[in-house]
């Protein structure tokens, strides 16, 4: 491996130490920033530094007392609760089984079919987050569409979805918008698969579930390990969709952390307690990460 | 990732409030577009100078309002809700406007108690667009369907409560009694909900009925009229089920109002003088001839314990101030003033059915003959502020979570022991007082 590491390098740049400079300055300001900010949440989730008032300019270092409320006060368990069950049946669950198993079915498809399920799989993909955010609020509300097309004609009273499952609204919303990416990147992972491996295990017996969990999966690991480790990172974080939707209520049924940070932050004005959250997410989205890019280097 | 959110935020939020190249700016909130925008055009007409208007929604306004004082790049002159300017005042945030508008022959005439609301250290840092008053809009076919007499007049939270109570037994309408609560609405919460009623829950002597005691200078953190409050809050969302809880979440709160009143939905909303144009039409363009036969209103009751009072009220309204980092400030006061130009002012005002801050347009024979705005005026006459002490944007915030976490099934003694806590939190032991 030593051995190796300059071969990767062009010649040009690795034989003119100014360029090299030149070429790093970028990086360097990046990783700067990065760290600065980080930086920056990680001292302040010491103080009680405020967003507006006194305490915005004459703020004091409090220990570990902002640490201390993550636990005693109600409120960051409960949406540390909501947002791993966010994440796990809307990432994990939902867009990656549904990305997968649409990737193994239109893959055999050809034709009109397949393009319009893929357009129609992009467009909640690349609809911004706000509109989409109106589209379910008008599709779930007691005079939407829902109600009008569904539970109407069946003779049921009308549900305010909103009122009633928020947190499942805003999980179907969720796998609604992000499946295509798990898609894409299943259907890439899919082509890689030797036709001739699966032929072999067929010639051998194995019928459809054991080529796929047998021979498929193992071959796929890896994409399905990258494919988690982004998704869950994002959908951990993620904040657009669930505020305009919901505003994570009613009460705090959909206050993820997210939302819970921002509201601690930016409505209350408790910028020291808010980095506190921050940081506490970016331990919890750290130890996550690790777990994944375990699960990818596990030889098979 | 997360960690650069709050970092992120502040440069997202103020980026786009950038406006170097112009003139002079100005940020305002959607719904009093119907006053900044004709006073732009004719001072871009009078002047040749460029206004760079920068029109918010309402959702979110005060935060991101605040935030670009704070960092600087807000615009030159900026509408803001009156209860921020002694804080943003006190900041530097804001230009003390006697001097600058000493010129003006109209600024004799706005009424003192309400230049006291946006004063500070004895200046005045912004102009006031309206007052307002609180109170009770009913829905006349809701009332008319669960049989009660109409003018409704309820002395007691029962008689409103058995109302709510009345009008969702005979219409199922989902929102009864909506009493707003929660975060997403902010400041609204606290005024339209929580106050309103907390001022009638105890009895009138010696100022129980508050969130701040100005004697001992100290915030409350418990006190029976806080503890009664909650108890109504979890009355109405949670054992009596009056509201759908969902409603104060809404993707646009204001138009899912208007759309449940347009279908009937609600009996009963706490809100505020502004609904008479705004449950149609914030900016009174469409307005239904016939408004006094789909909503009545009657003033807040006290809560029918001994000594509290029969009614409440508070008053807030908005304002219209100049950013101290403004680059010509002459340009931003003279915008300021076209504004507030008696013309453009006066129409907007009874357009809006808005409650006047000035005598000359108060007292000329157009407001006078306004039927709903002398009602309302009257109530005006034994109005009350908010305690908007430094540290009261916190307190309503803890105000509004409390309210949250209410609607959302916490019982209210936890919730009003978490709210206690918060205050300690804050403010330390030694500025927050328990009364009995």
């Amino acid at each position: 491996m030593q051995k190796s590491g300059k071969s990767w390098v062009s010649p040009w740049l690795s034989g003119s130490v100014p360029v090299l400079i030149v070429a790093a300055i970028p990086a360097l300001i990046f990783v700067g920033v990065l760290l600065y900010f980080t930086g920056w949440a990680l001292m302040f989730s010491f103080t009680n530094l405020e967003l507006y008032g006194r305490k915005a300019t004459e703020w004091s270092f409090v220990g570990l007392d902002n640490y201390e409320r993550l636990f005693t006060r109600r409120g960051f368990l409960e949406s540390l609760w909501t947002t791993l069950n966010f994440t796990f049946f809307s990432a994990i669950i939902g867009q990656s089984i549904l990305g997968f198993t649409l990737a193994a079915v239109l893959r055999n498809m050809y034709g009109g079919v397949r393009s319009v399920l893929e357009v129609s799989l992009m467009l909640g993909w690349l609809l911004p987050d706000i509109v989409a955010a109106f589209l379910w609020s008008a599709t779930t509300s007691k005079t939407g569409l829902v109600n009008q097309l569904i539970v109407i004609p069946l003779g049921m009273e009308p549900v305010n979805f909103l009122n009633d499952y928020a947190l499942p609204v805003v999980i179907l919303a969720n796998i609604w918008k992000g499946t295509a990416w798990s898609y894409l990147l299943y259907s890439a992972a899919l082509d890689n698969v030797s036709k001739e491996v699966v032929e072999a295990a067929k010639v051998d017996g194995a019928n459809a579930w054991q080529r796929t969990r047998r021979v498929i999966l193992p071959i796929i690991k890896p994409h399905i390990g990258t494919n988690l480790l982004f998704i869950t990172i994002w959908t951990f974080t993620y904040f657009p969709l669930i505020y305009a939707l919901t505003g994570g209520g009613p009460g705090s049924k959909t206050e993820v952390l997210s939302i819970f940070l921002y509201k601690q932050s930016f409505g209350i004005g408790k910028l020291g307690y808010g980095s506190a959250i921050s940081v506490a997410m970016l331990v919890i989205v750290g130890v996550m990460s690790l777990f994944y890019l375990r699960l990818l280097k596990e030889p098979e | 990732m997360k960690k650069f959110l709050t970092g992120a935020a502040i440069c997202a939020l103020s980026t786009s409030a950038t406006t170097a190249f112009a003139d002079v700016s100005i940020m305002y909130p959607q719904w009093i577009a119907s006053l900044v925008e004709p006073a732009i055009e004719q001072y871009e007409a009078d002047t040749g100078t460029t206004v760079t208007s920068t029109e918010l929604p309402v959702d979110g306004y005060d935060r991101r309002v605040a935030v670009d004082l704070a960092a600087g790049t807000a615009a030159d002159v900026a509408v803001l809700d009156s209860f921020m300017v002694a804080e943003l005042a006190s900041a530097g945030y804001l230009e003390a406007l006697e001097g600058p508008l000493s010129d003006w022959d109209q600024f004799q005439y706005y009424m003192p108690g309400l230049l006291d609301v946006v004063s500070f250290d004895g200046s005045v840092y912004a102009l006031p667009t309206d007052t307002d008053v609180r109170m009770l809009w009913y829905d006349k076919s809701n009332f008319e369907a669960a049989g009660i007499e109409m003018p409704w007049h309820p002395e007691t939270w029962d008689d409103v409560l058995d109302a709510a109570q009345k009008v969702k037994d005979a219409t199922g309408a989902d929102y009864a009694f909506l009493l707003p609560a929660g975060t997403k609405q902010a400041e609204a919460a606290t005024m339209q909900g929580f106050y309103m009623a907390m001022l009638g829950a105890d009895t009138k002597e010696g100022e129980r009925n508050r969130l701040r005691n100005w004697a001992e200078g100290k915030w409350i953190g418990a006190s029976p009229a806080i503890t009664a409050t909650a108890n109504l809050y979890h009355e109405v969302y949670v054992e009596r089920e009056l509201t759908e809880p969902s409603i104060n979440y809404a993707t646009d709160l204001s138009s899912a109002v208007r759309e449940a009143l347009n279908n009937d939905e609600i009996g009963i909303l706490a809100s505020g003088s502004w609904e008479w144009a705004c449950l149609f039409d914030c900016n009174g363009l469409d307005v239904p001839s016939n408004r006094e036969e789909i909503i009545g209103w009657t003033p807040w009751p006290g809560s029918g314990a001994e000594g509290a009072p029969a009614t409440t009220n508070i008053s807030g309204g908005w304002a219209i101030g100049v950013n101290a980092g403004a680059e010509d400030k002459e340009a931003a006061t003279a915008l300021l003033t076209a504004i507030f130009d008696e013309a453009n002012f006066k129409k907007w005002t009874l357009d809006n059915g808005r409650m006047a801050v000035r005598t000359d347009i108060s007292e000329s024979p157009e407001y006078m003959e306004n039927a709903f705005l002398a009602q309302a005026t009257e109530l005006a006459a034994t109005t009350t502020g908010r305690d908007t002490y430094p540290g009261y944007q916190v307190v309503s915030a803890l105000v509004q979570d409390m309210t949250g976490a209410i609607l959302d099934g916490v019982d209210p003694e936890d919730a009003l022991e978490e709210y206690h806590e918060a205050l300690v939190d804050e403010f330390g032991e030694e500025n927050v007082m328990t009364l009995e």
